[in-house]
């Protein structure tokens, strides 16, 4: 299986993530505020604090990440692949904006490639992948409204898709077997980001707002 | 963890007078042809010239690639041994006692190597050599919003204050008798704990930010002045002119004359 048919099966897998969350409504609905694209300058700050600070927790988690998958394949990593989009998921609870998550996913990687991780500049390739693939699940859903389940699903998919750029950087695409594994990998990628991305960050989210310290927490 | 392993380091160097914007475009090319690479000795060839910019060039000094190495050839070692273990194996070519050495495993765990070491060295020494504030007005040269740009240097200009953070929040934890020392559940709450409030610290502190741009008028106007105005520069040119030429003389060799 060559690497586009990989990564046209993975937008298919994304596209139907985001019609389930649109279509099943579990748990609360909370309000996001649509297609509003203007971030205001609290938002970009806010967004960039927690790109920091994912950034430097993600690093140590990254060198795991990347040495579990350059040495075991597809399936070692797969555990770990839903650990690094909670900061994704929780700056999209506190800005509520479409980008949100695209944008915190490529300045975090840019943090995790500044401070050491073993991929280089290449790790901005996952930012892309699993920010893009979060807002499309929750574009779907016209980002009016989400939940845990909705949330749960962004991570699932940003978890799932960025092993899309996994395989093109690691070369999970040159023989059968690794294919297979691949595959064989994708149920635990997409447990790992609904649960360690999707539910943390919402979790996250919901913990500061209870704080009632920021500003940006809104009255959810 | 208060002690950066990678970090800009000032230096007179050719490498270091070279402007933000043509390094940046310089690992991309760099990233790019190695991807374009067909074979192992091509991809060793790169990591020769980019060896020899780090350490001549650019003057890396050796204790800071020394303490990085784990880094740029860790990861790349282990892809290297899983494609070396994967790769089926057709075409011998020599034998340690009863240990058949054949060549596509050899060439694709060298590729993969060579690859990765390739592009973590060049992303390296684009940080060893680049103040991320020439980078970010270099992108606001290119047309980034500002406001954009300055979101990446906020990102930057926060990670020691976060690293400082979780180190006082660890400190705070062990006064209190919850030492790392524990078993794994209570590690993952202690975790837990770490990160929550480093999370709320650093938002309370992006508020106050926010707060003191907002009051200096940060976003008012579609442009803004910068103290150091971007510049291309003649060695910035040049280092991507000779990577341009040598990219391609490897590929040409490769693919006509090898």
């Amino acid at each position: 299986m060559t690497l586009p048919v990989m990564l046209l099966l993975n937008v298919l897998i994304v596209v139907l993530l985001g019609v389930i969350a649109r279509f099943v409504k579990l748990g609360k609905q909370e309000s996001a505020e649509g297609w509003n694209l203007a971030f205001t300058n609290r938002d970009l700050i806010l967004m960039a604090v927690i790109a920091a600070i994912s950034g430097v927790v993600n690093t140590g988690t990254g060198i795991l990440w990347s040495a579990a998958n350059a040495a075991g394949g597809p399936l070692a990593g797969a555990a770990l692949q839903g650990a690094f989009m909670w900061a994704y998921i929780l700056a999209f609870f506190l800005v509520r904006k479409p980008g949100a998550m695209v944008i915190v996913g490529v300045l975090d990687t840019a943090v995790e490639a500044l401070l050491g991780n073993p991929s280089g500049i290449a790790t901005i390739g996952w930012g892309v992948t699993q920010g893009i693939a979060a807002e499309v699940v929750l574009a779907i859903c016209s980002y009016s409204s989400f939940s845990w389940f909705s949330l749960g699903l962004a991570g699932a998919a940003a978890s799932q898709f960025g092993t899309v750029w996994t395989a093109y950087l690691f070369g999970w695409d040159t023989t059968p077997e690794v294919v297979s594994q691949y595959w064989l990998a994708s149920p635990i990628n997409l447990v790992s980001g609904f649960v360690l991305s999707g539910l943390l960050g919402l979790a996250l989210g919901k913990m500061i707002a209870r704080t009632g310290l920021v500003r940006a927490t809104r009255s959810s | 963890m208060s002690e950066q392993l990678l970090a800009y380091v000032e230096k007179e160097s050719p490498f270091h007078r070279a402007d933000a914007l043509s390094k940046l475009l310089w690992v991309i090319l760099v990233v790019l042809a190695t991807f374009q690479f067909q074979t192992t000795l091509s991809r060793a060839m790169m990591f020769l010239a980019l060896l020899f910019t780090a350490l001549v060039v650019a003057r890396v000094p050796w204790r800071s690639f020394w303490r990085v190495s784990p880094l740029i050839f860790g990861v790349a070692v282990l892809l290297g041994a899983f494609h070396y273990a994967v790769t089926p194996r057709f075409t011998p070519l020599f034998s340690m006692g009863s240990y058949v050495i054949f060549r596509e495993p050899l060439e694709a765990g060298g590729a993969y190597f060579f690859r990765l070491a390739i592009m973590v060295l060049a992303s390296f020494l684009l940080i060893w050599t680049t103040d991320t504030y020439q980078l970010m007005v270099g992108l606001a040269y290119l047309g980034l919003p500002y406001r954009y740009a300055f979101a990446i240097f906020m990102a930057l200009r926060y990670i020691p204050l976060i690293q400082r953070e979780v180190e006082a929040v660890q400190a705070a934890h062990a006064i209190r008798g919850r030492a790392v020392q524990s078993p794994l559940k209570h590690r993952f709450r202690l975790w837990q704990r770490y990160l929550f409030t480093v999370i709320v610290n650093g938002l309370r502190k992006a508020e106050n930010t926010a707060i003191a741009i907002e009051s200096r008028g940060f976003g008012a106007y579609p442009q803004r002045t910068y103290w150091k105005e971007f510049r291309w520069t003649r060695s910035g040119i040049l280092l991507v002119l000779i990577f341009v030429f040598f990219s391609l003389a490897l590929i040409v060799w490769e693919r006509f004359l090898f």
